[in-house]
């Protein structure tokens, strides 16, 4: 037991105990603790098992860059893995189980792997598991995966909800430590709408975890203050427990609110977190540092942690991270915490500073508080097995001392935490004044504070509130004057020592990914001499704390070792997102049947009564069949639904269909040119099919055009290209011919519009519009169109048909749909009406050899589908000129047929494949495919359309449909496509 | 056998949708009532567009993506030359008034039940929109009169801001395609469930 709970101090509830698990054990914490903190308090040193040599580790920081104490958290199916304890708010009941090892984190198996340590260096599984090839996929890589995990997924559904959110502002503040609260309150003084984000669940940053003074008052005070000013303003959001995880263009960010992560589970309608899209005009980017490790021999022993962090365990949290810590610096805030420890009346055991000089001031606080101090000096060495107890020393004199500690705070100063600056492209510079990487210069942007390299609070305030005035004065708002409050003092001195020569053991740099400071030099030895190149070799840096801690330590290593400077290796860069983001936070409201937005006809509801099965069409979902009881097969329903419209009548949803209309007294000329075929010879009243064509030729959509009111055509479209026509007509009224008067609107949405077909249609119209229009063959022939008046709406009828039945499209406003449905399946009582689905539609417009989207498919002409004769020669139209490219009117291409079976009893599969007989199995011979295939209940055997070279030319002839797949192969006869009533008599009865 | 006249109800967009979380912090209305028609200028008739609807309509068209209204009518400007325009009360009926009154200088299509249009208000109405649509609705930025059109989790939306309510918050009105009514209504008032939803009659 070494950390322990201090009497007093600290942001912590002491009223408000709470109990938690860690591996099965109850521990207490209180109403402010961390699990880190808690875990801590609790003498709790050990907390994982590094990720490739399954070492003891334990708390290294007390920040979101936490590497090494990842734990899982909570159970069942809102188990989260690879949470930083660092950062878990704790709440009462909290479970958390430590990752990586097996049976137990005491007593793990697989730290056999430590032992074994010479042989897994970096590239070792680049370099072992070569051969054989084959093995790499079935047993190497599950093996390693197996071994070298970090937590486990729940593997159930999430039962708590995410959602998304739109944020604007004038100045994004990004860090609420003193740099951002100052940022912060000068933009929000001037006015400014002003968002400040800070990842931890209590602003301040580090001054909560420092005992610092600003304008006579304690930087906890100050803070409060601060926050309770911003808080009183109407146009600013100060948003905790939220970190900014991403800069994208135009000066958008991403950022994640864990809105109840802190809870045991979220209230009623609250989400688990939320993601935030902010779009800011200015930003201050004040993210602090992150400070450095020192890398030493068995750094990595339970007990070492951040100088830093020690300090905030004590100030924020009233623990102390040992009885006896001692002090690794090579900086002179090491020293701090060394003075603070003592001041809370903790024994710190030493401090051993790298330098051999240190300032005098530095030297009287430690002959002050009795510190054994020693110059010169560096750790070599850790000893425990568990967690630490005593370091060794190597003196300056070069004799070595052994001392008994049970914490090592290592204080190897700072680096700016810039991983923001980088994600747009920004590259770090090189300081060598201060031995950092500092951000570049972005737009729109400004850095404070830390962040800049600016290490002293003075800077940190100064530098703030000069960021937030000038932002808030580039977006129109006049700043006050800022009245520096003044602040105690610092010594910030720093002489880098990027690795301790002659350290005994293992000195890592990346904690997280077990990368060492050999792995480095034998990288760099191999080659590996590019940053690039170290970090995909060794693994440095690629963790899930993207080597917060250890990059720059790696580069340094890396210059050593090739004879280079810092900023010649140069730096990788950060990608987003700056902590892990759960991908529920991605998702937010888009699961299940959520993941896109569903459109729903005006009959789905009735549809749905009357046990409808659906399918997706684009968007929509559209009734495929109708079952009705006793029967047990979809090919059934089917059947019975063909057979039904072909005897008698049926009705379909057709509202799908795209619907745009097109006015103008230039309506005409442009459906001219749009079409292949001429339309502006339509007299008002009919309906005619048209062809359109992409401009490279190929056919791009197919429907009808109703020319209803003199200079008024109604197109319709197919369900799928809906969108893409618009599209198509938009460019060409705004772009291509922005001369002509026409006006083009989508009204697929306001009109429900049914399809009645079958011999008995008419009479069920009749019936349903009770003389509210004449639907006799004299007075509405067939392709007649017309609207009128029906009861109280204004409806339209059109006498067009894809069944190849006697067919009316009848279409209301949609509000009038769900009841027009029913009435037309009351009036059709008598003729026993049937509901068909998309299936059966299906089957009649293959059984009549009409084109649909498997052959509107993007790669066939109007040749291509037997409907080359419509191509006008009168005029000029989209895609005239590029459809007469030769290999567009090659006579092999390709052309629409019908196939059948030559054994009727055999099943076609659409995709086979048509081989002449004797030839090969070879890409080579390959004659054409069979694009949609149909069980005819006319006909009684399965039939299908297929696009087969020079196709029209060989009807009669006997081909092999080849599908490996499914069927193996059957033998098919080409047909005409046109399966049923060729004359085409039905149609027009 | 004589006819038998079926009569036929008319149903809303937003008909029989679930309040999963009631509360006062959102309120929304249904405005099936509405009656909605695109209108688009013909083309060089831009001028003489706007003078015919300041005649007719005493409704002063503004530059830009702005709602102009008078009398129970708007015009909400959703591209160059084109709006949408609801008339109070007037569902369908709507076409045949504005093409008597405008048929030669626009084109005139009827939408009243191709836009499902919802109004929503309350304290907590930009709290639950801003979840949703992806555009700064701050009340200096997106006025009242102020149009977007935009989408909302997805769904292609045209939002507008009217005047506020005698309580002085926000009212806004949003309409989407009829067939995304459900959907879209999912999202909405899952985003505003934290805050309570109440519905209010039909208008």
């Amino acid at each position: 037991m070494s950390g322990h709970r201090l009497g007093k101090g600290g942001l912590i509830d002491r009223q408000r105990a709470l109990t938690f698990q860690f591996d099965g054990r109850r521990f207490t914490g209180h109403a402010g603790d961390t699990v880190a903190s808690a875990l801590l308090a609790n003498g709790v040193q050990l907390v994982g098992r590094s990720f490739k040599y399954h070492r003891p580790r334990g708390i290294l920081t007390a920040g979101s860059e936490e590497p090494n104490a990842l734990v899982e958290l909570r159970t069942g199916a809102r188990r989260e893995p690879n949470t930083r304890a660092t950062v878990a708010e704790l709440f009462d009941g909290l479970e958390a189980t430590s990752q990586n090892r097996w049976p137990s984190l005491g007593f793990d198996v697989g730290a056999i792997n430590s032992l074994l340590s010479p042989i897994f260096v970096a590239g070792f599984y680049y370099k072992t598991f070569m051969w054989p090839a084959a093995f790499w996929e079935k047993v190497y890589e599950p093996l390693i995966r197996k071994a070298a995990g970090l937590g486990r997924a729940s593997e159930q559904s999430d039962p708590d909800i995410y959602e998304k959110a739109h944020a604007f502002c004038d100045v994004l503040v990004i860090g609420g430590g003193a740099a951002g609260l100052a940022a912060a309150l000068s933009a929000a003084r001037a006015g400014a709408r002003v968002i400040l984000c800070d990842e931890d669940f209590v602003l301040g940053g580090r001054l909560n975890g420092d005992r610092r003074e600003i304008g006579g008052c304690s930087g906890v005070e100050w803070t409060q203050r601060a926050a309770a000013e911003l808080e009183s303003l109407p146009d600013v959001r100060v948003m905790r427990r939220t970190t900014v995880f991403g800069a994208y263009d135009g000066n958008t960010f991403g950022a994640v609110e864990r809105v109840s992560d802190h809870l045991p589970t979220p209230s009623p309608h609250q989400p688990r977190q939320r993601l935030w899209k902010i779009v800011a005009r200015r930003i201050v980017l004040a993210t602090g540092a992150i400070e450095r490790p020192l890398v030493f021999g068995d750094n990595d022993r339970p007990g070492v942690m951040m100088s830093s962090a020690a300090r905030t365990y004590l100030h924020r949290f009233g623990v102390a991270v040992g009885h006896s810590p001692v002090v690794f610096t090579s900086t002179d805030d090491g020293w701090v915490t060394a003075f603070d420890l003592a001041r809370a009346g903790i024994a710190v055991r030493a401090v051993i500073d790298t330098r051999t000089k240190i300032s005098a001031s530095l030297l009287s606080g430690a002959k002050q508080t009795g510190i054994y101090t020693l110059l010169g000096a560096q750790v070599v060495a850790t000893q425990g097995s568990h967690g630490l107890t005593r370091v060794t020393v190597r003196k300056h004199d070069g004799g070595m001392e052994n001392l008994k500690a049970d914490a090592l705070c290592m204080s190897g100063g700072w680096n700016p935490n810039i991983a923001l600056s980088t994600h747009l492209g920004g590259r770090p510079r090189w300081s060598d004044e201060l031995s950092v990487f500092l951000p570049s210069e972005l737009r729109g942007t400004i850095v404070a504070g830390a962040a800049r390299g600016s290490f002293t609070l003075a800077a940190a305030l100064r530098e703030g509130a000069a960021a937030g005035a000038e932002a808030a004065q580039s977006t129109g708002h006049d700043a006050p004057a800022w009245s520096a409050p003044t602040v105690d003092d610092e010594l910030s001195g720093v002489t880098p020592c990027w690795r301790i020569a002659d350290s005994r053991g293992k000195a890592f740099v990346d904690f997280q990914n077990d990368v060492t400071a050999d792995d480095v030099t034998l990288a760099a030895r191999e080659g590996f001499t590019s940053v690039e190149h170290l970090k995909r070799y060794t693994t440095l840096g690629m963790g899930t704390d993207q080597g917060r801690t250890s990059n720059v330590n790696g580069l340094a290593l890396l210059a050593a070792a090739t004879g280079r400077t810092i900023p010649e290796v140069g730096t990788t860069v950060f990608r987003p997102p700056y902590t892990p983001v759960s991908f529920g936070a991605f998702v937010g409201h888009h699961r299940g049947k959520d993941f896109r937005p569903t459109r729903l006809t005006a009959s789905h509801r009735w549809a749905a009564e009357r046990g409808a099965t659906f399918v997706e069409a684009a968007q929509w979902l559209r009734a495929q069949w109708f079952a009705e009881p006793g029967e047990t097969d979809w090919l059934q329903t089917v059947n019975r639904e063909v057979k039904s419209v072909r005897s008698s009548v049926g009705v379909c949803d057709v509202s799908t269909l795209g619907k745009i209309d097109i006015q103008g007294k230039d309506a005409a000329t442009f459906l001219d040119r749009v079409y292949i075929n001429m339309i502006s010879t339509l007299p008002v009243g009919k309906t005619r099919y048209g062809i359109m064509l992409r401009e490279d030729g190929f056919v791009m959509d197919d429907g009808t055009t109703a020319h209803i009111a003199p200079g008024h055509y109604v197109m319709s479209t197919t369900t799928v290209n809906a969108g893409k026509v618009m599209q198509h007509l938009e460019h060409a009224r705004q772009v291509t011919w922005p001369e002509l008067d026409v006006q083009i609107v989508s009204i697929t949405e306001q009109w429900a519009q049914y399809s009645i077909a079958g011999p008995n249609s008419r009479r069920l119209l009749e019936r349903l519009l009770g003389g509210a229009i004449d639907v006799s063959n004299e007075a509405f022939p067939y392709l007649a169109c017309a609207e009128f008046q029906w009861q109280s709406m204004r409806a339209r009828l059109f006498r067009v048909s894809f069944s190849g039945e006697l067919a009316f499209e009848l279409a209301v406003p949609a509000r009038y749909g769900d009841a027009t449905i029913r009435a037309l399946m009351t009036a059709g009582q008598e003729w026993g009406v049937v509901p068909y689905g998309l299936e059966a539609l299906g089957v009649m417009r293959i059984e009549k050899g009409h084109v649909a989207g498997n052959e509107l498919n993007g790669m066939t002409t109007a040749a291509d589908l037997g409907l080359g004769r419509m191509m006008s020669t009168k005029k000029d139209f989209i895609g005239r000129v590029l459809a007469g490219r030769p290999g567009l009117v090659d006579a092999n291409r390709p052309a629409l047929v019908g196939l059948k079976p030559v054994d009727r009893s055999k099943r076609l599969f659409a995709g086979a494949h048509f081989l002449s007989s004797g030839a090969t199995v070879a890409l080579n011979n390959d004659q054409g495919y069979l694009t949609s295939v149909a069980f005819s209940p006319m006909l009684d055997h399965w039939i299908g359309l297929g696009l087969l070279a020079r196709g029209q030319a060989r009807v009669g002839e006997r081909l092999r449909a080849y599908d490996p797949l499914r069927s193996g192969e059957i033998e098919v006869e080409v047909v005409s496509p046109v399966f049923f009533d060729p004359e085409g008599a039905r149609l027009k009865g | 056998m004589a006819h038998s006249q079926i009569e036929l109800t008319p149903r809303a967009a937003f008909a029989d949708l679930p309040i999963t979380a009631p509360g006062s912090g959102v309120v929304v209305q249904e405005r099936d009532e509405l009656g909605i028609a695109s209108v688009l200028a013909r083309r060089g008739q831009h001028e003489a567009l706007t003078k015919r609807v300041r005649e007719r309509f005493g409704i002063e068209l503004s530059p830009g993506p702005r709602r102009s209204a008078a009398g129970g009518c708007a015009f909400i400007a959703t591209g160059p030359g084109a709006w949408i325009v609801t008339v109070e009360r007037a569902s369908n009926g709507c076409v045949t008034s504005l093409t008597d009154a405008l048929g030669d200088l626009a084109a005139i299509s009827d939408q009243s039940d191709g836009q499902a249009v919802l109004r929503v208000s309350g304290p907590k109405a930009r709290e639950a929109l801003c979840k949703i649509v992806p555009i700064d609705l701050h009340p200096r930025i997106f006025r009242s009169g102020a149009v977007a059109a935009t989408v909302a989790a997805h769904v292609g939306a045209t939002l507008w801001r009217l005047d506020d309510d005698p309580s002085g918050h926000a009212v806004f009105e949003i309409a989407v395609f009829r067939s995304l009514a459900e959907s879209f209504w999912r999202a909405l008032s899952e985003s505003a469930a934290e805050f309570g939803v109440r519905m209010n009659g039909r208008g």
